[in-house]
């Protein structure tokens, strides 16, 4: 009987995907020192209220997805991820208040809330029984957890955890072009990979550039 | 211990056509008996691109330990179904249409573990970039 397992990357796939370079499909990646431990830790001492700040496509999502399985060991999460011009929540502040100890909100794309839901969610959720954890393009009032960035390194670095065919056709140089071309903005760095991989892909030895 | 999970299309087959059955066995192996869940076993089509993902599922079965005899799933099961006219696999530039039979076994602790067998539906031609420069 033949097998074949889902971590298997088809011959004809291109590692730069959706599939495979998604927030979650690869844990937020720390440089030296730093871990989700010890975010979710400093989180607890911020008496659980916290936002991570950082431009279009630095990896809040997907830092928020790497911490969320520590947070959910020790709160009781509501994830609330707020996507394509999504202004309101599904469920009433208030009716969350009650209940349980260790509530924890978290909301990716928080600014998209209007002002008076955020300062709602704000009051709210403060205190030593509730918290609440949001990702942001600025600062939104809470305090600072995390703040992200791409430098060079980094995007070098969510390339390498690629499967390895993006390795064997994308050099160092065409991540550092697409970086300064994209301003930094790492998922519109690994779209444009995208093509490059394409475009290679069809040549005889899909070399690298020098 | 992590399960060994053997999906075999009949004849080895991997090429189908619009209207052809395609038959599948599965089978568990390596994992004792209780540490199993349930199971579950389809045939689906996926993209796969740049931008969001979509997912159809054409087929889908599902075993759980109580409706299985003695408790075992493990033992070789079959599926059989008629394969829909569309969408057609293609393996475009932007967008790519894949075809598989997937199973997913339900452990213990909430782990599960999943394996797909491709498989092409239709001849559509894959795309070269090439070919996509000439027509611009």
């Amino acid at each position: 009987m033949e097998s074949s397992s889902c971590a298997m990357l088809p011959a004809d796939a291109n590692p730069f995907a959706t599939r495979w370079t998604r927030p979650g499909a690869i844990d937020y990646l720390f440089p030296p020192g730093q871990s989700a431990a010890a975010l979710v830790d400093r989180l607890e001492r911020q008496n659980w209220q916290g936002q991570i700040v950082g431009p279009h496509g630095s990896g809040k999502t997907t830092l928020l997805l790497t911490l969320l399985p520590l947070l959910a060991a020790r709160r009781n999460v509501i994830h609330v991820r707020l996507a394509g011009g999504q202004r309101r929540l599904s469920f009433s502040p208030d009716s969350w208040r009650d209940g349980d100890n260790c509530k924890q909100l978290v909301v990716d794309g928080f600014e998209q809330l209007r002002p008076w839901t955020r300062a709602r969610l704000k009051h709210t959720y403060r205190g030593r029984m509730s918290g609440l954890l949001v990702t942001a393009h600025r600062d939104l009032g809470l305090p600072e957890l995390y703040s992200t960035d791409v430098p060079l390194e980094m995007a070098c670095r969510v390339v390498a955890a690629l499967p390895p065919e993006a390795n064997r056709v994308i050099s160092e140089r065409d991540v550092a072009e697409c970086l300064t071309r994209h301003a930094g903005n790492m998922r519109e760095v690994l779209f444009a990979l995208y093509d490059v991989f394409e475009q290679r892909r069809n040549t005889s030895d899909g070399s690298v550039a020098t | 211990m992590e399960p060994l999970i053997s999906v075999a299309l009949r004849d080895g087959k991997r090429v189908y056509h619009p209207g052809d059955t395609l038959t599948c066995e599965y089978q568990i192996d390596g994992v004792a008996r209780d540490e199993i869940q349930a199971i579950e076993a389809s045939v689906l089509w996926h993209t796969e691109g740049k931008g969001d993902e979509d997912l159809g599922v054409h087929y889908f079965e599902r075993h759980t330990v109580g409706e299985v005899n003695g408790g075992d799933l493990r033992a070789l099961r079959r599926l059989e179904t008629r394969l829909p006219n569309s969408p057609l696999s293609y393996l475009g530039v932007v967008v790519k249409i894949r075809w598989c039979v997937r199973v997913r076994v339900f452990l213990r602790r909430g782990k599960d573990v999943v394996v797909q067998h491709p498989f092409q539906l239709g001849d559509v031609p894959a795309v070269v970039l090439e070919q996509v420069e000439q027509e611009e």
